[in-house]
């Protein structure tokens, strides 16, 4: 059977092939590690602004000594509970600041807590459970719950979470992790007397952005990310295997000419390639897109010169197809499970988010994010966008260096 | 007379392992100069430097009076490497019109001169052939007339006449004989001793040593063979005998 003479001739060619020898063994366990380490389902550090306006004083009815101020300092307290693990907390005391920031999507959510919101709560609890027997100076007597309000018109402010709800994964991490803050907030044993319902949710986006709305602005710029490295560094390559890079090389082109002719030549690609899957997704499968498609172009223009770059970068590393083909392996893994597009950088270990936010990947998801889900323009994805004008530019001037080096060893 | 090419020794080791020891050659304008020597003995490494694709080891190397690598050597110097190197999806004609383009040349001139040249080499009739779809020997042609296309003021082949009929060889040789009248330095490189008998001037190489150097006729007598091809032979056992 040739069969045989032909299996074992593959693997006697890649034992002669250290780098590929290595990539076999090692990209399986390459690719499970990072998902086991990049993936957990508890977001941390995401920013949540609160503004606390609680005076601290609830005014309580009882049956002995009438109506008593108690000192219950409910807001700090609700505070403090807050798991600062999930949480970066930013103090405010301006509600409608905290409100824009949460717009502008500098924090995640804004917890405002109102001026009597010790004495709602309170009032609320009593309200549910009853009178109730409480400490006061030392002697125990009973607090009634509260009289109807005089003026139906004006009940008491609850306290208001403004929510950032254009990351699902995240959102649906915040509610949850406030709500348990609220527990043990007056009675240590009774946690379902106060609870987060209490709690007025006002979400920033109105209509609910699902995961597919969610994870589609990330997988169009994986998409591109994909099919450009593989598309630039495989011709590259094959240039330079078939022996016409000698020729151009030999003529009197300069080598930034070369690259820069590859990279008009990929990006006219590219961008065509975006409007396709910009158009299947929106047509097709209704993903939401509130942006000006210009400032998406834009991005995913500005994105694939940065791109070009490293694929021409593979292309002078690479011997071969073969070799160019496990380079791109090596990079696109870590680019996808490090990028946020399916589970946020916040919820990643702080160890590695770090690398995270060195991934071109991530800036374009969220630029991406920012102008498809939020309805952004330009000026607010500057940031991003100049993550990724320094990709873009770093990585020009490595290929145009690499592409001269390729003179030297073609 | 100013000289096209000019190294003065050159030496290059891959691996440890020398590959050009101390090499001296110059090719003089106008001069149709043969480099013979044995598989292996260092013909391409040598043109590689010239090319400036790599660096030598030791020793200088001057190329139409410029040291390289030199960008303004590029555009005079045409070079057919030992590879095919020609864009297999294209046709013959897009591939000339494709290099004609990197020289600057307008397209009408690229494309007189791209039928003038595919007469010589006899492609004329298929200049609108994809390069995939040709022989072996045809592609050697094509890569030939891309090397020439832009009237480089030096000529480097390697190898040009492999896989080509002698009919058409011996055409070759005539034609590149032709070129030095208008002041065209070429250098190429062959194993066939007997091809050398039109040029100016022949350098035998023998691992990586040019063991000798001469116009035809001279160095039939040096070595006292009577034919070319015994002549080599004769030239490199002498060479081994006289340690150097
Ligand atoms: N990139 C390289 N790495 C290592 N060794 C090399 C390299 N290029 C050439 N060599 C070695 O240099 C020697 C000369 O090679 P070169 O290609 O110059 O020979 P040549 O005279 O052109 O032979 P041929 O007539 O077969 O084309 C050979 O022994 C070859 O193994
Ligand atoms: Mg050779």
């Amino acid at each position: 059977m040739k069969s045989w003479s032909i299996s074992k001739n593959v693997f006697r060619r890649i034992r002669r092939d250290p780098r590929t020898l290595i990539l076999v063994v090692l990209t399986p366990l390459f690719f499970i590690l990072l998902y086991g380490i990049s993936f957990s389902s508890t977001p941390k550090g995401l920013k949540l602004i609160v503004v606390n306006q609680d005076t601290g004083q609830a005014s309580i009815r009882t049956e002995q000594v009438g109506r008593v101020n108690v000192p219950l300092n409910l807001g700090k307290k609700l505070i403090e509970n807050l798991d600062h693990d999930v949480f970066t907390i930013v103090v405010r005391d301006d509600p409608d600041e905290a409100r824009r920031e949460v717009e502008m999507g500098e924090a995640w959510g804004a917890l405002l807590l109102p001026p009597y919101f010790s004495n709602f709560l309170v009032s609320e609890a009593l309200r549910r459970s009853g009178p109730r027997e409480i400490d006061y100076n030392g002697q125990t007597i009973n607090a009634l719950p509260p009289l109807p309000p005089v003026n139906e018109n004006n009940p008491p402010q609850p306290p208001t979470l403004i929510l950032d709800n254009s990351n699902p994964v995240i959102a649906a991490g915040v509610y949850p992790a406030i709500s348990k803050a609220f527990t043990g907030l007056i009675y240590e044993d009774e946690s379902t007397l106060i609870d987060s319902s209490l709690m007025a949710i006002q979400p920033v986006y109105e209509k609910p952005i699902t995961a597919l709305d969610y994870t589609a602005p990330g997988v169009i710029g994986f998409a591109i990310t994909l099919i450009s490295i593989m598309l630039t560094s495989i011709s590259i390559v094959r240039e330079r295997t078939s022996g016409t890079l000698t020729r151009l090389l030999i003529a009197p082109v300069r080598a930034w000419e070369v690259s820069v002719g590859y990279m008009l030549a990929f990006l006219l690609i590219a961008l065509f390639q975006a409007a396709e899957l910009l158009l299947t997704s929106f047509y097709l499968f209704g993903i939401r897109f509130n942006g000006n498609p210009i400032w998406v172009f834009l991005i995913i223009l500005i994105f694939s010169i940065g791109l070009q770059g490293v694929a021409t970068l593979i292309s002078t590393l690479a011997k071969n197809e073969f070799q160019a083909m496990q380079f791109i392996l090596v990079i696109l893994i870590p680019s996808i499970m490090l990028s946020g597009v399916f589970w946020p950088v916040e919820t990643m270990p702080s160890s590695i988010q770090p690398i995270a936010w060195l991934n071109p990947l991530t800036h374009a998801n969220a630029a991406l994010r920012n102008v498809m889900l939020r309805g952004w323009d330009l000026s607010r994805i500057i940031p991003e966008l100049s993550v990724l004008i320094g990709f873009a530019i770093l990585m020009l001037i490595l290929s145009i260096q690499s592409m001269k080096r390729q003179a030297d060893t073609v | 007379m100013e000289k096209s090419v000019e190294a003065e020794g050159l030496s290059k080791k891959f691996n440890g392992f020398t590959v050009l020891d101390e090499m001296n050659l110059s090719v003089e304008q106008g001069q149709l100069y043969a480099l013979i020597g044995p598989s292996g003995s260092g013909k391409t490494t040598f043109l590689r430097i010239l090319c400036g694709f790599i660096r030598p080891d030791a020793g200088n190397i001057q190329v139409l009076g410029w040291r390289i690598p030199n960008f303004r050597v590029q555009s005079q110097l045409g070079y057919m490497p030992q590879e095919t190197a020609l864009y297999p999806d294209l046709t013959i004609m897009q591939n000339l019109e494709f290099f004609g383009e990197l020289y600057d040349l307008p397209h009408d001139q690229v494309r007189e001169r791209a039928e003038a040249l595919l007469q010589l080499v006899q492609l004329e009739n298929f200049k609108n052939q994809s390069i995939a779809a040709l022989s072996g020997g045809m592609k050697r042609r094509v890569s030939l007339v891309v090397s020439m296309i832009h009237k480089p003021r030096l000529i480097v082949l390697d190898e040009p006449t492999v896989g080509i009929d002698p009919r058409l060889r011996v055409a070759l040789w005539q034609y590149f004989r032709e070129l030095t009248q208008q002041n065209i330095s070429l250098l190429v490189t062959t194993h066939h001793m007997d091809e050398a008998t039109r040029c100016h001037k022949i350098g035998l190489l023998s691992q990586g040593k040019l063991i000798a150097e001469g116009a035809p006729d001279e160095l039939l007598k040096e070595s006292g063979a009577d034919s070319f091809d015994e002549a080599f032979t004769a030239l490199e056992d002498r060479a081994k005998e006289v340690p150097a």
